[in-house]
């Protein structure tokens, strides 16, 4: 499970590019995630510049 | 609207631009897509560019793109006692606003005869008997089709389009940077690139001050993937430990990923070309991909109308861009990679003892990829590195 900041986000699409699911997505202003493709493997928040993914296993 | 055309453009950045009006120039209809409703914001992009691409690429910068001219680059050691200059022709240039940047190439495709929508966000790719024919997007909220004979995907870091067809383009955390990066007001600066390497400020990356005016740049820090905490963590921390940036404001955000491993093992599939960042084509170094993805654009948008033009459009015609792309472009990179491959393995006091122990020219041939003499000099004050540099000899 992720948690994604909103208003911490810059929707720059990092986490988009490393997720290997495709279970996030990116809305030009904020990033759309599909807890149901989710493989939990935490790349999106370690990968996230701004630091604005929570993720817990 | 037409719903039907030669060559389908997925992403309006440097890279589907510059492909979008080669197809387009080449006599192929073509649909150039892009999700933002304002073309090349919001900036994921350091933003310098140098300038010899130009003549290369063919490019003209309209003087409103320029943020300032920069007369070379400057190289700090992680300990700040020595700086090298490096300003030849490989190192002039400019920094760029994005902003306009991205959007006069847009319209230069769309004078060329590109159509252009923006707003439109392509969510899968449609495929008819194993050959990507066409894309599934929703544009300004409604959903939209459109077929092609060629797809490009020119979608950056995301790289979602070759994902859909098929192809695996997930960036690995080992082979990617992360950067993030503040403009800021109140910063002296040359007309100098600054780079700082340093295990500690940026560890598999560096630091950064591009200069977009005289007391304004872009700091920012790229680190990779596997390391320890997150982009934005060190770059706070530089700006908090340099007495430089007391008086600085921040006046915008960017960020983004970088590839800085291989580019991938496929450009092209049956309709399908991928270009850019999407297809990891960045330099392994300072991370710098705009020019790469302009240059591999408008081969691969040159090469689809071509092949549109024969009426074979099947990944063994397509290949052609895979081919010269590899003949002419990633015999550097790979050059590049294996110098950044060493690189990794240095820490501070290496980086240290090498600064002090090179001249500008040395440090100037290691960036050219001239690697033997240099080598031979840092081992004479330095042995122990015989095992991580031999893989340079
Ligand atoms: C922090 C940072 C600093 C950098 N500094 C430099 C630098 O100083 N110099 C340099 O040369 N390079 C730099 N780079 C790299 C450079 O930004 C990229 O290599 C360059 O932008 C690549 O161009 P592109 O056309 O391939 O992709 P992009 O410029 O990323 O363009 C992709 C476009 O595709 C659109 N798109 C994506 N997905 C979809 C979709 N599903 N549907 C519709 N549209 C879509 C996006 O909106 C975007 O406009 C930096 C990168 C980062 C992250």
């Amino acid at each position: 499970m992720i948690k994604i900041n909103r208003s911490r986000c810059i929707y720059c699409g990092a986490c988009v590019g490393v997720c290997p699911v495709l279970a996030l997505t990116l809305k030009e202003t904020y990033v759309e995630y599909d807890k149901e493709k989710c493989i939990n493997c935490g790349n999106c928040a370690k990968a996230c510049p701004m630091k604005a993914i929570d993720f817990e296993k | 609207m037409k719903t039907d055309y030669d060559v389908i453009v997925v992403g309006a950045g440097p890279g589907g631009s510059f492909a979008a009006k080669a197809a387009a120039k080449g006599g192929a209809s073509v649909l150039l897509i892009d999700r933002r409703k304002e073309l090349g914001a919001p900036v994921r992009c350091g933003e310098g560019l140098g300038s010899h691409w130009l003549e290369e690429l063919g490019l003209k910068i309209s003087p409103k793109a320029i943020s300032a001219e920069i007369s070379g680059s400057v190289l700090y050691s992680p300990n700040l006692k020595r700086e090298v200059k490096i300003q030849n022709q490989e190192t002039k240039g400019y920094v760029i606003d994005r902003k306009v940047f991205d959007k006069d190439l847009a319209i230069d495709a769309g004078r060329e005869g590109a159509e252009v929508i923006v707003k439109t966000e392509v969510y899968d790719v449609m495929k008819e008997g194993g050959k990507v024919c066409g894309v599934k997007a929703y544009r300004m909220g409604d959903k939209f089709e459109a077929t092609c004979k060629v797809l490009i995907a020119a979608d950056g870091g995301e790289s979602t389009v070759a994902r859909h067809a098929g192809i695996n383009s997930t960036a690995s955390l080992y082979d990617t940077d992360f950067g993030v990066e503040y403009e800021m007001v109140n910063v002296e600066c040359e007309d100098l690139i600054e780079i700082y390497f340093s295990r500690s400020a940026a560890p598999r990356g560096y630091v950064w001050v591009f200069p977009k005016g005289k007391d304004v740049a872009n700091v920012g820090v790229g680190i990779g993937g596997l390391e320890k905490g997150n982009a934005i963590e060190y770059l706070d921390k530089f700006i908090k430990s340099h007495e430089r940036f007391k008086t600085a404001q921040t006046v915008a955000v960017k960020g983004g990923l970088i590839p800085v491993g291989e580019p991938l093992k496929d450009l092209v599939a049956d309709g399908l070309m991928i270009v850019g960042t999407a297809a990891h084509q960045v330099d392994p170094i300072h991370g710098g991909g705009m020019a790469l993805a302009m240059e591999a654009g408008g081969m691969a948008g040159e090469v689809a109308a071509k092949c549109i033009q024969e009426g074979n459009v099947g990944k063994q015609h397509l290949i052609e861009y895979d081919r010269k792309w590899r003949k002419k472009v990633e015999p550097k990179l790979m050059r590049r990679l294996r110098l950044r491959k060493v690189l990794e393995k240095l820490d501070d006091d290496d980086f240290n003892s090498i600064f002090e122990n090179l001249s500008d020219v040395d440090l100037d041939s290691l960036i050219k990829g001239d690697y033997k003499q240099v080598v031979k000099k840092v081992l004479v004050k330095r042995p122990q590195l015989l095992k991580v540099l031999s893989a340079l000899l």
